[in-house]
């Protein structure tokens, strides 16, 4: 069994090349565009218009009071967003402290994994006995839900009983008392548990484009050669550049996005350190029931996710791939 | 004297590759023996002295069963994550097959709009949803909020276009000749789509169903606002079982991590048993969170 992934250089792993049948349609008789009508009715229904009135409750005073008729409801113009930015909800950060533990959080991470990956899809490149056992175990971690991982790294934390404060207490680095799901730690913690579960995100796509490169290039570096360090850092990461860019930004919004890590790890109020945007949205909203000052928070998170979310798009390059 | 030939696409020397694989080996495996540990660990003495218990407790992995609504949780974690999944499935399809055959306008935006989709937050659709439903049920007296349609329509905001997406790049790599071939013989587009192009394209299918399935099964955000008591996923009800050990006389621990193992194990073993196939849709929707 070997990871098979049809990835060649320079295009993503979700590039789609399609071939239409434009001038044969007419031959065989009549589209059956009806097929597609489900999809687009439901994506509107459950996308598009939801979409809306998440932008049009966050210019509402809106609560569990007013909820019944959401659409009456008293009108504050900019005023969530004042407070979004300014003030946050009554227990935890604003959305611009979240929006900062969101920033470091998800580029942390990624910076973390991105070595991490590289390394771990090295060791697998060339063949060896026992290569396949290797590979499944490094995609373990990654491959356990979400909410599992965060039990396990919350049992792994906890105060005075946890392996690491056991570990580092014996090696007489931390007080054995050290506090990882409160305060200042917890965004450490949270950024451990995290590369721990998704370095692997960056060790497939590597792997995947290391087994893009054609021979005659790590040949050609051998002929010429080039020692270890050299290989990799003139040959093959430039290979991977582009690759490795579209890794880092995928993980990057990927990390950003994440609730269920720190919602599990810490529960809810959580931390201040680790009270990311999309906990914190959640808090506004479900449990102090402000869900016009959710909104705004959720309007800002996707402005700011509009950003990679463009590259993201134009680094695609769609339009120029199905174009044939 | 023969020298050991080098295959070319070697980077690391075998000692080095060898280290490293050994210490991200350990990285990985540190936390998962712990959970097995702790999981037959008994209760009480979790957090004193010694790592190695006095005796095993592998009862914790019978006992969990009623200290939690464990069955219910599953249960209920296979019902809305498979029907979602099924549907978003049957829908794909379809939505597939005509972007990968057809042009027509707006083609091009539906592209980039399922991919662009996945970068919305998902908490972001949860409130507009939760506000509908709730109004709605208010409105018409209709329960919605708590049952499993809100939820598996819920899971559809992804699983659907996800499950498009991997779909339009796998039909896309059918090549169209067989349907060409079909169709002058007479057959219907429809006849094509189900008697050619989906017994081709089925490891896709499964493929989608898999990770459609499992988008659901690994939801904490849309179940804890949406289910109720009776209808809680298993994931839901785990952190809930996690949050209420917090303060209480003896802390569950064994028990918590047995359970964490019964819900990781079977998407572990379906990984492992499928991963050449899994593999590359890891990547494909690597945006959700």
């Amino acid at each position: 069994m070997s990871i098979q992934q049809p990835i060649p250089e320079a295009t993503p792993a979700t590039t789609v090349v399609v071939r239409t049948a434009r001038n044969r349609s007419g031959i065989f008789g009549g589209r059956p565009m009806w097929l597609i009508w489900p999809s687009i009715v439901l994506l509107v229904v459950i996308i598009g218009i939801p979409l809306l009135i998440a932008i049009y409750i966050s210019f509402l005073n809106l609560d569990q009071y007013t909820l019944r008729s959401w659409i009456s409801a008293p009108w504050v113009g900019l005023s969530n967003y004042i407070t979004a930015l300014t003030a946050g909800n009554v227990i935890g950060a604003s959305a611009l402290t979240s929006l900062g533990v969101s920033l470091a959080f998800s580029l942390l991470t990624t910076l973390f994994i991105t070595p991490i990956g590289i390394l771990a899809a090295l060791t697998v490149n060339t063949t060896y006995g026992g290569r396949t056992l290797v590979r499944s175990l490094y995609l373990i971690p990654y491959v356990i839900p979400t909410f599992v991982t965060a039990l396990v790294w919350r049992q792994m934390f906890l105060n005075g009983t946890g392996l690491v404060d056991r570990f580092l207490a014996a090696i007489h680095v931390a007080n054995i008392n050290t506090y990882w799901l409160l305060g200042p730690n917890s965004f450490w913690a949270m950024v451990i548990a995290d590369t721990w579960a998704s370095w692997a995100f960056i060790y497939i796509m590597v792997l995947a484009g290391l087994q893009s490169i054609s021979h005659e290039v790590y040949e050609a570096a051998d002929i010429d050669g080039a020692n270890a360090w050299q290989k990799l850092t003139r040959v093959v990461l430039p290979q991977l550049r582009h690759i490795l860019g579209l890794a880092l930004l995928l993980s990057t919004l990927y990390h950003f996005n994440n609730f269920t890590l720190p919602f599990v790890m810490f529960g809810t109020p959580p931390p201040l350190q680790a009270d990311v945007l999309p906990l914190n949205i959640y808090v506004s909203s479900f449990q102090l029931f402000n869900f016009g000052l959710g909104a705004a928070m959720s309007v800002i998170t996707l402005i700011i996710m509009l950003i990679p979310g463009f590259v993201y798009l134009r680094a695609l390059r769609l339009g120029e791939v199905t174009a044939s | 004297m023969r020298r050991r030939k080098r295959d070319p696409q070697e980077i690391l020397p075998p000692p080095v590759r060898i280290v490293a694989i050994v210490v991200l080996a350990v990285l990985v495996l540190i936390p998962l023996a712990y959970t097995l540990l702790l999981s037959v660990t008994p209760d009480a003495e979790v957090g004193t002295g010694s790592l190695i218990p006095s005796q095993w407790a592998f009862g914790n992995y019978i006992q969990m069963w009623s200290t939690v609504s464990l069955a219910q949780g599953l249960g209920n974690s296979l019902i809305v994550s498979g029907i979602a999944s099924v549907i978003a499935v049957i829908l794909a399809v379809g939505a597939a097959y005509i972007l990968t055959r057809f042009t027509f306008r707006g083609r091009l935006s539906y592209l980039y709009s399922l991919v662009g989709l996945q970068t919305v937050p998902n908490v972001m659709l949860l409130l507009p949803l939760f506000v509908l439903f709730a109004s709605t049920q208010a409105a018409i007296h209709i329960r919605l909020v708590g049952t499993y349609p809100a939820v598996i329509i819920t899971y559809l905001t992804f699983a659907l276009p996800f499950a498009t997406w991997l779909l339009v790049s796998y039909l896309g790599s059918i090549p169209v000749d067989l349907e060409e071939a079909a169709l002058v013989d007479g057959a219907t587009r429809l006849q094509t789509l189900r008697l050619i192009i989906v017994p081709l394209a089925l490891p896709g299918l499964v493929v989608a169903l898999v990770f459609a399935f499992l988008t659901g099964w690994n939801d904490v955000l849309f179940a804890s606002v949406l289910t109720s008591t009776e209808t809680r996923t298993l994931a839901v009800q785990l952190q809930a079982f996690s949050s209420a050990q917090e303060g209480g006389a003896l802390p569950l621990y064994g028990q918590l991590m047995g359970a964490a193992v019964v819900s990781a194990l079977p998407v572990v073993i379906l990984y492992m048993a499928f991963q050449r196939y899994l593999v590359g849709g890891l990547t494909a929707g690597g945006v959700k969170g």
